[in-house]
């Protein structure tokens, strides 16, 4: 189990690597000239060339690229364009902004969708079945943005139920900032909701077909306890393997739904720097959301394979 | 592989198949290849390859098309197939001729604005007094644009990485893989963020943008096609015609790897509306005053308070038009897996 993690941290690094070189050469070398990116076409050309010496991208590439992640590592930034304050700081409130909401979501994802998929599974072929497949289907489907701004019309705005902003005024307790997460959870939950609900279907049906389900149930085993013992137990193993190939796209949603609900996260963040054209910033966030993205596989593949003996054992 | 299929038109016959496919059988399989060594050499007329490959492909033509019927017949009968169907339709006939069918989607009229639907308007006017249901329908046309053309290109580049690094395996293929690890290292929507950022908007570069990115997922599925395929008879028996890989792959490969292809095709094609509707929305994508849905409900959510007609009519719209390709994604799924 170990050797295994071990294994996989030691590949990650070559992947990260490549990834990082991809993300500088997407915002470096690609538009040609960083500082003229960065002010845009109405500046002049010695403007342009100064900036550029003060970014030091007047620079061979190996060298720039070198700096920028050592400087990465060692925990030096650099300094956003537009604010002229360091980067590090605002990504990385962003980021537990945004580690907030996405880790709330989940709280909310993992639990329904497999009530959801199980429910179906036992009532196999029902109209329940059909109708819990197809919606939770074409929820997914839906870009989160369409469902998200439908909620906050029917919550927010109609029945008032809920607050329309994603962030409590300064100095609220923490179960206030959950209650005003709620909305924006919601459609990142849609987001997944599809793909789980069917994989912890799936699963129930196979589990239910096994004679050892049969046996339980002839020698007068609960139905309940069938269910939590046996159901819930193997169908868990694809249904945690599809949430770990779903981390891209809740990224993908944190950073639609940060948008639409204007929340400080890293997503939003990360908008906002390519929109006002912060090469800095937009580096920093992105190599850090890569880095998380690709840990998040990793656990997940780990938490497959502790689930699942057989990889367990062989190791 | 059509030695298994039922099909409902009686027992299939089943010479021709071998024929076309050269059989299963190994002592046949090396006649038949000692014969095409021999053709090379000593021309005959009447038995050159040239005319036997005439004769396999008029029989494997008429075994396609027979297969091509059943397959539509199948599809006609799927109710969530031609529900997708259906919706799509609708929004590709809007597309192209909504300026035939509604008013005009950038006449302004500051008097009227913001309001309620009415029979003068069946979705009310906009913060402009433009007319919603006029601009509903008229944004289908970008995403209509947009997302098949992505997939387009994303189904042709990767369809050539896919079968070259199928093909040709060992390092090729391993090089292809990495590289392929390295751009899905990050998820999609924030290299396109990137990539946007950085060339700038416009129709153009959306879709190079979206078909690049969707390259890696395709190449892989058609990776795995031809893995399945590249150890099969007729493979075999072309590469010791002595065709070139180009041929093969091209012309022997590929026409047996289509139903994998169309399947990847509808489902990047949702993905790509999924994800061109989600850009604009972000600000990536188009400027106004195009009607596109995304752009809309981006600019108009300030309003949804007061006047959520101007957003829950795109966002209904790109919902229904989403969820159809999905339908129609789902129906062939079922009907190619039978």
């Amino acid at each position: 189990m170990l050797r295994l993690i071990g294994r996989r941290l030691l590949l990650m690094i070559p992947t990260l690597i490549l990834a990082s070189m991809l993300i500088f050469a997407l915002a470096e070398v690609l538009p040609g000239d960083v500082g003229r990116s960065i002010l845009g076409p109405y500046a002049t050309e010695e403007q342009v060339q100064l900036l550029n010496e003060k970014l030091g991208a007047d620079r061979p590439l190996v060298v720039r690229y070198t700096a920028w992640a050592g400087g990465f590592v060692t925990g030096d930034w650099g300094e956003s364009a537009l604010l002229k304050v360091p980067v590090r700081p605002m990504v990385l409130e962003a980021f537990w902004n945004s580690l907030l909401l996405a880790g709330f979501a989940l709280v909310l994802i993992v639990p329904t969708s497999i009530a959801l998929g199980v429910f179906a599974g036992l009532r196999r072929d029902s109209v329940l079945d059909r109708t819990i497949t197809v919606s939770s289907l074409s929820m997914t489907v839906i870009p989160e943005f369409v469902s998200g701004i439908v909620l906050l019309y029917v919550f927010a705005v109609w029945l008032k139920w809920l607050p329309v902003v994603a962030m409590p005024p300064e100095g609220s307790p923490f179960y206030t900032r959950l209650y005003y997460l709620i909305l924006p959870a919601i459609p990142l939950m849609f987001l997944e909701l599809g793909y789980i609900a069917r994989m912890a279907r799936v699963g129930t049906v196979q589990v239910l077909s096994m004679p050892y389900i049969r046996t339980a149930v002839l020698k007068g085993v609960p139905r309940h306890r069938v269910i939590f013992g046996h159901v819930l137990r193997n169908a868990m193993v694809p249904t945690v393997t599809v949430i770990g190939s779903q981390v891209g796209w809740l990224i993908g949603g944190l950073v639609v739904i940060e948008v639409l609900f204007v929340y400080p996260g890293i997503g939003k963040l990360m908008v906002d720097a390519a929109l006002s054209n912060d090469v800095p910033m937009l580096e920093a966030a992105v190599l850090l959301v890569a880095i998380v993205y690709m840990l998040a596989n990793l656990i997940a593949d780990i938490v497959v394979a502790f689930l699942n003996p057989r990889i367990r054992m062989g190791g | 592989m059509s030695d298994e299929r039922d099909t409902p038109f009686g027992p299939e016959p089943d010479l021709q198949n071998r024929v076309g496919q050269l059989g299963d059988d190994p002592e046949m399989l090396e006649f038949r290849a000692d014969a095409a060594a021999a053709d090379r050499n000593v021309t005959l007329p009447g038995d050159s390859p040239k005319e036997q490959g005439l004769e396999a492909d008029a029989a494997a033509a008429a075994e396609q098309k027979r297969q091509r019927r059943y397959l539509v017949r199948a599809l006609l009968r799927s109710p969530t197939f031609m529900i997708g169907l259906v919706v799509v339709l609708f929004w590709v006939f809007m597309a192209l001729f909504s300026a035939f069918v509604t008013q005009s989607f950038t006449a302004q009229d500051a008097a009227n604005s913001l309001q309620p639907p009415s029979s003068a308007h069946w979705f009310g006017t906009d913060d402009l007094g433009r007319d919603v249901f006029a601009r509903t329908m008229a944004g289908a046309r970008s995403v209509l644009i947009i997302a098949p053309l992505a997939t387009v290109l994303a189904l042709l580049w990767g369809g050539i990485i896919g079968l070259i690094s199928g093909y040709y395996r060992g390092i090729t293929d391993e090089i292809i893989m990495r590289a392929i690890d390295v751009l899905l290292a990050l998820p999609i929507i924030i290299t396109s963020i990137l990539i946007l950022s950085l060339f700038g908007k416009g129709t153009a570069i959306i879709i190079v943008a979206i078909g690049a990115l969707f390259t890696p997922v395709v190449s892989r599925t058609v990776r795995a096609a031809v893995i399945g395929e590249r150890e099969r008879e007729y493979v075999m028996a072309a590469r010791l015609r002595g065709e070139r890989s180009a041929f093969v792959m091209g012309r022997e490969i590929l026409p047996n790897i289509t139903q994998p292809i169309v399947v990847e095709g509808t489902i990047r094609l949702g993905y790509a509306v999924f994800t061109a509707a989600t850009l604009s929305f972000l600000g990536f994508g188009l400027v106004p005053p195009s009607p596109d849905w995304g752009l809309t409900i981006a600019n108009q959510r300030i309003f949804l308070q007061i006047a959520p007609w101007t957003v829950m009519f795109p966002a209904a719209a790109l919902a229904s038009l989403v969820v159809a390709v999905n339908l129609i994604t789902d129906g062939l799924g079922r009907t190619f897996s039978k």
